[in-house]
């Protein structure tokens, strides 16, 4: 904990901003606002872990949830399919994120697809969507265009433009990285069927950037935390910068459990336990929420109060609703020859041919393609659950049959849109408490029809071009309802309209002046999958706005 | 899958997922790491049971054995069961201890005469076994051995690296470079990867 080299604030000291959550928009918030001079308190629930605190250990990592704060022993997250039902807790954690500085940008796989244009606007595009809140967003991609280049070059992205990508005002910073036999099969079966393989955006650096060093091909970026600091997170990328400005305190394991507001209807504090579990208050002029799309609603929710009695910013009711997590499907196959697939980054090569939804179809809905080792990334989760459906379970041919596939499998995902739904939702669980005593966290989630069904559909070509590249034997994982995401969006939704949504274009709350809310929860609709380097791009065009309002005087 | 996270653990839940909580790994979350190493083969268990340890071993000889290359007992993955039932996975092993009364119970009357499953010759260890594996204890025991054979041997199994090289991972695995398989070296063979565009 290098915090010897950061601002110290004083609880009852009212600093100009409180940030909750340090994560893929608040570490950008932070570091955007503390180096334009403002005060900044961060608060963030997990330990601030340090690249050399990362490690490849698969049990503490992938079994025991290390960095996602211990999992559902701690977390107690409840989930149901149907509001009718009563939510239980699960043996995996339904909103997957992770509890560290640097938030899920420090475990997740650095996919970094921009949105596309029609992302924005598709609504009007295609008409309305019976039974569903799909809208168009309220800023188009020419709006965030230049905050997509700043993430591209401030956060770090390596890359090289694909045949279907949006416009761009500036080249990727950095080359992609190495391809890897995954990403040559895909593109050999793509090309087979007529589809088009592009080099993959990674929020993962191929060469030396911004003083950051590259990529050492290790292989446990998903799920783990990086230990070169390769992977651009906000730890990596943001988090230095802030507390070297000396206007942000980062402050670690403090759990917030309520916004407070005053009697003029603004908010005056934040109320967390600190890392000895005692409460704590911090004063401060505006609080910017970037807890994540679970979380933030989750806190807006347990803030309620005689004068906010729905909630915190609430008055439209969308505060935890449209919970969206994007649609998946796999396929898998393994080859004559070693692909080694657990070396590299996951993805090299990626597929977006059926980025935008087509009537034809029949359901709405568009996706992407990626190749990936996926379960043959780590050997336990591959023995586990990664094999052959022909494969034995025991004994010496299991023995065999491990030797032998483990470096010649791979796979294939497809990553779809989901519909914003009224029955997807983020609320506080009546009678579960996390292990800090904060009422639970209780999802409900059941995924579209067409959302499955643009799964399937993208899972019969990642069939194909697993075939068409010349698979020895290949076979198609269920596609079926989700019980778990990591992708938490729209449960506090931007719009014009203050009875349909909960934030401004700008991320200001409706009903609250000098409350902000930055972070997967501001999405309008889902994209297609990959929604961090969008969330980082709302994050930098956020912060610009607050800070040029604050220099004004009107927060 | 946040993986894009979300994908990865979309299909630990879909499929990994339930086979855990099937297996009754699901105890497993209960948890705190724990730090020792146990590498003394006489060194005494610190949670198993003489009887316990010996009817594990067994199961778990059978499920990854011993070949032309070590298996599951070469590994140490009693060591590792040892450690994981003593520590984060407690909950799991009240699973196995109860599970482990009806295997026995089971075998006793199955084979009149052998007193304990380890007692059997491999063959019929095997045969067994076979009646036995959609169990939760079976599962219980597979996923044990297999967490013990490949996971960092700091936790007490994956002797000298024993899992990872049956996979032909080398030592730690801690970086590598393209190219890292066939397919890739025959594409850079075939491409000018090096004059891959990176902006317009």
């Amino acid at each position: 904990m290098a915090n010897e080299t950061q601002a110290s604030f004083r609880n009852d000291q009212e600093v100009d901003f409180v940030i909750v959550g340090s994560g893929s928009a608040g570490g950008i918030i932070a570091k955007e606002l503390s180096t334009k001079g403002f005060d900044v308190v961060v608060l963030e629930q997990g330990p601030f872990r340090k690249a050399a605190d990362f490690t490849h250990d698969e049990l503490s990592v992938l079994v025991l949830h290390e960095l996602m704060g211990g999992g559902q022993k701690n977390n107690q997250q409840t989930f149901r399919d149907d509001e009718s039902k009563v939510a239980v807790v699960q043996p995996n954690p339904p909103a997957e994120y992770a509890q560290t500085v640097g938030g899920s940008s420090v475990h997740f796989t650095a996919n970094f697809w921009r949105f596309h244009e029609v992302d924005f606007k598709e609504r009007s595009l295609l008409g309305p969507i019976s039974g569903t809140n799909f809208a168009d967003w309220p800023i188009s991609y020419a709006e965030l265009e230049p905050y997509y280049s700043r993430v591209d070059w401030e956060i770090g992205v390596s890359g090289a433009p694909g045949p279907f990508d949006p416009p761009r005002s500036r080249p990727f910073p950095v080359p992609p990285l190495p391809v890897k036999s995954s990403g040559a099969l895909l593109e050999k079966g793509a090309k087979a069927i007529g589809l088009h393989a592009q080099p993959a955006p990674m929020a993962i650096l191929s060469q030396p950037h911004n003083g950051r060093a590259p990529c050492i091909n290790c292989g446990y970026c998903m799920s783990f935390g990086c230990e070169v600091g390769a992977k651009s997170s906000t730890l990596a990328a943001m988090i230095p910068q802030a507390m070297a400005s000396g206007h942000c305190e980062i402050r670690a394991e403090c759990a917030v459990f309520r916004v407070v507001t005053g009697e003029n209807g603004r908010v005056s504090e934040v109320l967390y336990y600190g890392p000895d579990g005692k409460e704590q208050a911090q004063k401060a002029k505006a609080v910017v929420l970037s807890a994540n799309g679970a979380e933030t609603a989750r806190l807006l929710l347990n803030s309620a109060n005689s004068k906010f009695p729905d909630g915190l910013a609430n008055s439209s009711g969308f505060v935890g609703r449209n919970l969206m997590f994007n649609g998946h499907s796999a396929a898998t196959a393994l080859f004559e020859h070693a692909l080694n697939d657990y070396k590299g980054v996951q993805v090299t090569r990626i597929i977006h041919d059926f980025y935008d939804s087509d009537p034809a179809r029949g359901f709405y809905g568009g996706g992407g393609i990626d190749a990936r080792p996926l379960f043959v990334s780590t050997p336990a989760m591959y023995a586990l659950a990664g094999m052959a459906p022909d494969a034995p379970t025991w004994g010496k041919e299991f023995k065999e049959r491990l030797a032998h596939d483990y470096a010649r499998q791979m796979f294939v995902i497809g990553h779809t849109t989901s519909l914003a739904l009224d029955s997807n939702n983020i609320t506080i669980d009546p009678t579960h408490k996390d292990r800090w005593g904060r009422p639970s966290l209780r999802m409900t989630y059941k995924d579209h029809p067409d959302d499955l069904a643009m799964a399937k559909f993208l899972q019969g070509y990642s069939m194909q071009m697993l075939e068409a590249a010349g698979a020895t034997q290949s076979w198609a994982m269920p596609v079926h309802a989700q019980n778990a995401g990591a992708h938490l969006l729209g449960t506090c939704r931007m719009g014009d309209d203050s009875g349909t949504s909960v934030v401004d274009k700008y991320h200001r709350s409706h009903d609250i002046p000098n409350l902000f809310i930055c972070d997967g929860s501001s999405f309008v609709t889902s994209g297609r999958g990959q929604p961090t380097m969008t969330i980082m791009a709302l994050a930098f065009r956020a912060a610009e706005h607050i800070a040029a309002a604050a220099q004004r005087n009107e927060i | 899958m946040n993986v894009d996270y979300l994908t990865r653990r979309l299909f630990l839940q879909g499929t990994a997922g339930a086979a855990f909580a099937r297996t009754g790994m699901a105890s497993l979350l209960a948890m705190a790491e724990s730090a020792c190493t146990a590498r003394d083969e006489s060194a005494p268990f610190v949670t198993l049971s003489q009887d316990e340890a010996r009817e594990f071993e067994a199961i778990a000889a059978r499920i990854l054995p011993t070949t032309d290359t070590p298996g599951a007992r070469e590994a140490g993955v009693i060591r590792f069961m040892d450690k994981a039932f003593g520590s984060f996975g407690t909950e799991w092993y009240a699973d196995a201890k109860k599970g482990l009364a009806e295997f026995q119970a089971a075998v006793a009357s199955e084979f009149p005469g052998a007193g304990r499953f380890s007692d059997l010759d491999e063959s019929d260890q095997d045969r067994y076994l076979q009646t036995q594996q959609d169990s939760e204890f079976f599962q219980l025991m597979r996923t044990g051995t297999i967490l013990g054979f490949f996971c960092m041997s700091s936790y007490g199994g994956n002797r000298d690296d024993i899992g990872w090289k049956l996979l032909g991972l080398s030592g730690g695995h801690a970086s590598w470079q393209p190219p890292f398989g066939y397919y890739d070296a025959e594409y850079v063979s075939q491409n000018d990867v090096q004059g891959e565009r990176h902006g317009e």
